[in-house]
């Protein structure tokens, strides 16, 4: 051993426990955990404990500033048995059913024609997305001008034009009412669609329509067995998030009806509202917000089985 | 200012002077401060003066009289009870609350027992209406001090009424009906709310029911009655009533759909609160002129009201709950509490008889019925106790949802049958 070795392996010694905890840092197991865990702690504290909390919550008789005792299933069993209940899953259903196609057939056109040249094309699409922008209680105060019996406009041009007198009561009669909810739902939903799909649409290359013309493939052709197949991805994502919220919808009908009339638009978040915070029943609440949970996963994993892309 | 003086008892006088001993000893000199602020919390009135006075002169009054001030948080309208509920739940914010309609019955573990006050504001102002103890008396005692009470009564155009030979305001429900139906023909339906709204739907039919003399359970709290012929007979009534005087929308109505139909002349009567005859008076004044209020009609058992008190609550949570109890006793000496009844008209009725015969009532004489209704006035869920089931019938719509569903065309019997299913569960867990 001489001198020069000795003063190197110094050297290295002196070196050596920076860049250690550096190059520890740097290893793709620890530098992919350092970079999840704020956010999962985040998930943890914003949406886990609430979470978890609200299945505690939903096991208690637990009055609003009481202590709660737990009673296990009893507030599900009490959901089962009630009437108004059963209702509530039901227009949820129709509600989330009837919006989701509106909106992913008409977010399918508008995607599909947004996606041709034309001019203002960039305005045009800017514009497409103003009913998902404007904050929902805004929009829907609007709506609720446009539906007033006194002064829809709706029902001022039908009776200006003879088509009806007296217009429908588009909030007072129940079948009105749920539809009038729908087609605000895909108003304001369908631009969510629509620009998501175009980004979908864009990605696929122009070379497999050349190909398919050459093929002699006509335009519905195309679509069919070029498009739609390429576009099944995007479409189930985006189907899956408009189905969570609009299952989980509260803003519009509470504006709008506050699950009036006589129940026919209640949906599962503003009957857990009233519940829990008209009624002071935070454990009854919980259990009804709860009960979406099965069903939601359900359609979730009944969708992603059925739209799954098929493997080559 | 005897109730300032009062804020320091003989017991604290005691214990800052131990307090200030002790401390000389240690060279500091402690001692229990009165709080710099508190707060109270209410929701926007829909009369802006009402909560510009409790600013200005109230809470300026109070701070310079005490050194105390006194916050006022306002919220939205509707946004109240979401917000108590944060705050009891948590037991952290604001000190002192509004409370409306039983809401001292829903929170009462969180609120401070107020007996004391209580007894001393009215020995000062002549006493409580019984109705303020119905408010707000939770396993007798005192959870909030009532300040007044928004009644809901008959709001209905006298010109048209008299269109159709109807001088005086009916006295009955059959009466009313046989109005309704001459002005409906005239072009001029009435306008009762049907739908989800917070009261104006509560407003008539809770005492549409009381005056057949049906109910939801008996005074034991337990015995759901609702399945009556009493019941029978108001539910088959209001589908007459609705189909011979109003129009389909009302089943869709939330609180704002009356007054806006009102002020728009599109119905001639409806059942609210003051604020119709307010705005019209203010913004409308032609139809302002005509425009009449009267109590409830009467039916077979007699006449009801809803009770709609306007309370103020101290939270548990108050760090100083007397300071807090030493300004409501402040707020509530006649000094105080008449400027603010006043700046508001007659929109909050008192609940101290010592107001009965007051100036707020003279500024509009077409306001003395709401005087004259609190007697008739009951909360939701009468005559049985009040309690957590009433709310959650509240907030289910129960009563509201019978009489909407059977005026959409239901039988009686089926919607007899769903309310009386729904009572049951709700009061089997109360």
């Amino acid at each position: 051993m001489s001198a020069h070795s000795q003063a190197i392996g110094t050297a290295a010694v002196r070196v050596r426990p920076a860049p250690s905890f550096r190059r520890w840092t740097e290893r793709e197991g620890v530098f992919s955990w350092l970079m999840v865990t704020p956010p999962v702690l985040f998930l943890c504290a914003l949406v886990g404990y609430p979470f978890f909390y609200g299945i505690w919550l939903s096991l208690e008789n637990r009055p609003v500033a009481k202590p709660g005792v737990f009673v296990g299933l009893a507030n599900f069993v009490a959901d089962w048995h009630d009437p108004v209940f059963w209702q509530v899953v039901q227009n949820t259903f129709v509600y989330t059913i009837a919006a989701t196609l509106l909106k992913m057939l008409g977010g399918l056109g508008l995607a599909l024609v947004m996606n041709q040249d034309f001019k203002f094309k960039n305005l045009t699409r800017a514009l497409m997305l103003l009913p998902f922008i404007v904050p929902t209680v805004l929009s829907t105060i609007s709506w609720m001008w446009i539906l007033d019996p006194a002064f829809s406009v709706i029902n001022w041009f039908l009776i200006n034009t003879g088509l009806a007198n007296p217009g429908p009561s588009w909030l007072g009669n129940r079948y009105w009412a749920m539809a009038s909810l729908i087609v605000v739902n895909t108003w304001r939903g369908l631009p969510f669609y629509a620009i998501t799909l175009l980004a979908g649409l864009q990605t696929i290359s122009p070379e497999l329509y050349e190909a398919a013309t050459i093929d002699g493939a006509s335009a519905l052709s195309r679509f069919r067995y070029v498009t739609l197949p390429l576009l099944k991805p995007v479409i189930f994502i985006v189907t899956m998030f408009s189905v969570i919220f609009t299952f989980a919808d509260f803003q519009l009908v509470y504006v709008l009806t506050r699950g009036g009339p006589a129940n026919a638009t209640h949906l599962f978040a503003t009957y857990a509202f009233d519940v829990a915070m008209g009624g002071g029943q935070l454990g009854m609440g919980a259990s009804i917000a709860l009960a979406m949970l099965p069903p939601l996963a359900l359609i979730i994993i009944a969708m992603s089985v059925y739209m799954r892309p098929a493997k080559t | 200012m005897a109730n300032i003086i009062r804020a320091a008892s003989r017991r604290d006088v005691l214990k800052i002077t131990a307090l200030a001993g002790a401390g000389s000893m240690f060279g500091a000199a402690p001692g229990r401060a009165a709080p710099k602020s508190m707060t109270m919390m209410h929701e926007n009135s829909f009369i802006p003066a009402y909560d510009a006075y409790f600013k200005t002169p109230l809470a300026t009054a109070y701070e310079k009289a005490t050194g105390i001030k006194v916050n006022y948080e306002l919220l939205s309208v509707g946004s109240l009870q979401t917000r108590i509920t944060t705050v009891a739940e948590t037991g952290s914010g604001p000190d002192m609350t509004l409370t409306f309609f039983n809401w001292p019955f829903l929170f009462d573990d969180k609120l401070v027992d107020v007996s004391d006050i209580a007894e001393e504001i009215g020995k000062k102002a002549g006493g409580w209406h019984d109705s303020a103890k119905e408010a707000v008396v939770v396993n007798g005692k005192w959870k909030a001090i009532p300040f007044g009470n928004v009644g809901q009564l008959m709001n209905y155009r006298m010109d048209w009424f008299s269109e159709v030979g109807v001088k005086e305001f009916p006295d009955t429900w059959d009466a009313l009906l046989e109005a309704g139906t001459k002005l409906k023909k005239a072009g001029h339906p009435f306008g009762f709310e049907l739908g989800h709204g917070f009261g104006d739907n509560h407003g008539w039919l809770y005492p549409l029911l009381w005056s057949y003399g049906a109910r939801e359970v008996e005074p034991d709290g337990k015995t759901v009655v609702i399945d009556s012929a009493e019941t029978a007979r108001a539910i088959d009534f209001c589908r007459k009533f609705f189909q011979d005087t109003m129009f389909e929308d009302v089943l869709g109505w939330t609180d704002v759909s009356n007054n806006k139909a009102y002020l728009s002349e599109q119905i001639s009567c409806t059942n609210n609160a003051e604020s119709i005859l307010y705005v019209a008076m203010k913004d409308f004044p032609d139809i302002g002129k005509v425009t009449g209020q009267a109590q409830n009609p009467k039916g077979e058992k007699g006449r009801f009201h809803i009770l709609a008190p306007w309370s103020h609550a101290i939270f548990t949570h108050t760090p100083d709950q007397k300071a807090a109890k030493d300004f409501l006793v402040w707020l509530m000496d006649p000094a105080q509490a008449g400027g603010w009844y006043d700046v508001a008209v007659s929109y909050y009725g008192p609940y101290l008889h010592m107001f009965d015969d007051a100036s707020l009532w003279h500024k509009e004489p077409r306001n003395l019925p709401y005087r004259d209704s609190l007697a008739t006035s009951h909360l939701p869920g009468w005559p049985a106790p009040i309690g957590r089931p009433q709310s959650e019938s509240v907030a289910k719509y129960v009563v509201v949802d019978m009489f909407a569903k059977a005026c959409a065309g239901k039988s009686t019997k089926e919607v007899i049958a769903d309310a009386n299913a729904q009572l049951k569960q709700i009061f089997k867990s109360g």
